[in-house]
């Protein structure tokens, strides 16, 4: 029961009227970003932390900012699923398989509301899983040595293409590139400058910051500006609700089996919340059956996806919080956050920072209460948001991000290198090479080296020290089937996913 | 379907990653000797899976993606001197005269008409630098509107 008791202490925490404020906004800030068009979460989020940076945030609070704004954008989401047949964001893909009908036949109000409780459902099961499995994990992640953590990274990288990845030679390409670029400043060890170039603003080494945003927010702009798609789409008329509280009822065993099938694929790695949602619903059309209508704006199909991607977004917080991992970009995104903020994530955060942890986790519980709060009654706000045009909105997004950065360091320099990032991450993202295992190598790339360093010291350069021990060693194994398992299982996960998307009657 | 796209990135991949892990051969020993562990030692790791990225790439390329041409490349193109001279004005001009023309600018390229482009870009720009340097204390430069 002592997790309890810190749970109460995080309660402290994110109760305080300043943090309960940051909360809300970022609950709603994270609506929005996940239903407008062009701004995916990992985006948002990206964006967002130079602001908190700037702002001088405490780091608890921050956190909370940046994990309400997190959670927010899973809600929001669906949305333009829902109304468009146009997933807001990847996990949200499912959600249009019988969002869209449902809207289509009059009945998109209730098909809003069911998903935001689903999505709250979801959350809260994700959330709760969070606290029962993240300080058991961080217990034994303390037993970890630097051999261990070295394998552990590789892992990392080796699992984030996922197992529906389609060429993960090329997330592995991308996660050398990252941590290639990691590499350059003057070495902390031994004070020996790499690749400088007697640039004295590289002195210190690339900012991440810098080089997320870029990457993301410029080159997001540029695939806007190529595709052309600046035409806002028409307004959406939502409906009333006729949702019954017969109908909710009957939904709950999918909540359940929805929210908890979501945690576990999201704490998993190389899973995510895509296959969270996948899962979902197919479990839930087997388990229903034929007399089901899946495809036809079943409710159970709205609910089941909603909740699947709701509790694996809570779930794959737990590899991120516990050993300093993650899973996913818009995890990824908050580690720089952790990072920037000097806290050092890992097993240790939960002694050394537990009142962030818990501060986060249970702002995470308020945040979903919140969210459901304001996604019920301010739904008819959010869609009317849905009918900005791309073409005002982007370059608004792209100027706060000018500014996020700008406002960092006060330095032109910066922002050359950010717009540099944004044209390679443009080049980058044509030739189908994942951004995120950028970011992340940018992230775990120091920590790598130190570890590998370490590791070697303590064996006195013997190499297979690595290896040495039987967890070193499953991870290794578990690293190595995150490469291959692509081969053997992407293909044949990805077709049904692409078959289960051709099956819905309505796919424009 | 051709598959150029993957086979130049790989060649680029290659120059960079061999440049890269010579490049780290080079540095003078660290003060005090020699370790097992020196500034070079990761570097030649990732510069060696790097040539392996790249020689697969470059032996197995995935299929070209479409690349803009004419039109498009050349907003592209547009959009890109934007930035740069956006950077390059934001000091001198001051941030709501630069903002102004950048987001006006960007967002008429994008299709909307010059008139609601620009207003547009003065709203957000006002209401940013207003926000940040009233609201939340954080200077942007006035540039111009500089009051002395």
């Amino acid at each position: 029961m002592e997790t309890l008791g810190f749970l109460m202490d995080g309660f402290a925490v994110a109760l305080t009227p300043y943090n309960l404020m940051f909360a809300l906004f970022g609950a709603f800030v994270g609506t929005l970003i996940g239903c407008l068009p062009g701004l995916g979460p990992a985006n948002g989020v990206a964006i967002l932390i130079p602001l908190a940076f700037t702002l001088g945030l405490p780091p608890e609070t921050a956190m909370i900012l940046l994990t309400a704004v997190y959670a927010g954008a899973m809600y929001g989401g669906r949305i333009s699923s829902i109304l468009l047949n146009i997933p807001g964001d990847e996990p949200a893909m499912m959600t249009c398989l019988d969002g869209y009908p449902m809207a289509q036949k009059g009945r998109a109000a209730d098909a809003l509301a069911v998903s935001a409780i689903a999505s709250f459902a979801g959350g809260l099961i994700g959330t709760i899983g969070l606290i029962m499995l993240a300080p058991v994990l961080a217990k034994f992640a303390l037993t970890f040595g630097p051999a261990e953590y070295f394998a552990l990274f590789l892992l990392a990288f080796a699992t984030l293409g996922g197992i529906t990845g389609k060429n993960p030679m090329k997330t592995v390409v991308a996660a050398t590139l990252g941590i290639m670029i990691s590499t350059v400043g003057i070495d902390i060890s031994t004070g020996t400058q790499r690749y400088t170039f007697g640039v004295l603003e590289l002195y210190e080494g690339i900012d991440f910051i810098l080089a997320i945003v870029g990457l993301f927010a410029i080159s997001e702009l540029l695939f806007f500006v190529e595709s052309r798609m600046g035409r806002g789409r028409d307004k959406m008329n939502v409906g009333k609700l006729t949702l019954t509280m017969k109908e909710l009822m009957m939904t709950i065993p999918t909540q359940l089996r929805g929210g908890v099938l979501g945690f576990i694929s999201g704490v998993l790695p190389g899973a995510g919340a895509s296959l969270g949602s996948f899962i979902s619903y197919t479990l839930e059309k087997q388990v229903v059956g034929k007399k089901g209508k899946f495809g036809e704006g079943d409710i159970r199909g709205v609910v089941a996806p909603e909740a699947g991607n709701n509790g694996a977004s809570s779930g794959a917080l737990v590899p991120m919080l516990t050993l300093g991992v993650p899973g996913s970009g818009t995890t990824a995104v908050l580690l720089a956050m952790l990072i920037s903020l000097n806290i050092t994530p890992g097993p240790l955060m939960f002694t050394q920072n537990a009142d962030i942890v818990w501060g986060v986790i249970a702002a995470l519980l308020i945040g979903n209460v919140l969210l459901l709060v304001l996604n019920i009654p301010l739904v008819g706000f959010f869609v009317k948001l849905l009918s900005v045009p791309p073409m005002y909105l982007l370059p608004i997004v792209t100027m706060v991000a000018f500014v996020g950065i700008y406002s960092i360091s006060h330095s032109t320099f910066d922002l050359y290198f950010m717009v540099a990032f944004g044209v390679a991450g443009y080049f980058l993202r044509k030739l189908e090479i994942p951004l995120v295992p950028i970011i992340l190598g940018l992230l775990l790339g120091p920590e790598m080296e130190k570890n590998l360093g370490h590791a070697l010291v303590l064996s006195d350069g013997d190499w297979s020290v690595l290896w040495a021990s039987p967890l070193a060693m499953g991870l290794w194994i578990v690293a190595g089937l995150g490469l291959i398992l692509p081969y053997l299982v992407g293909p044949l996960l990805r077709r049904r996913m692409n078959a289960a998307m051709k099956e819905s009657p309505v796919s424009d | 379907m051709t598959s150029f796209g993957d086979r130049i990135l790989g060649l680029g991949l290659l120059v960079l990653a061999v440049a890269y892990g010579w490049a780290a051969q080079q540095w003078p020993e660290p003060f005090g000797g020699a370790e097992t562990v020196g500034p070079e030692t990761f570097p030649t790791m990732l510069a060696v899976v790097l040539v392996a990225g790249s020689l697969y790439l470059m032996i197995k390329p995935d299929p070209d993606a479409q690349w803009p041409v004419g039109k498009s490349a050349v907003e592209l193109l547009i959009s890109l001197v934007v930035l740069v001279v956006y950077t390059l004005l934001l000091e001198p001009l001051g941030f709501v005269i630069a903002t102004t023309l950048a987001v006006g600018t960007l967002s008429w390229r994008m299709g909307a008409a010059p008139r609601p482009a620009f207003l547009t870009g003065l709203l957000s720009a006002v209401v940013v630098f207003v926000l940040f340097n009233y609201g939340l204390s954080l200077s942007l430069p006035a540039g111009l509107l500089e009051v002395h």
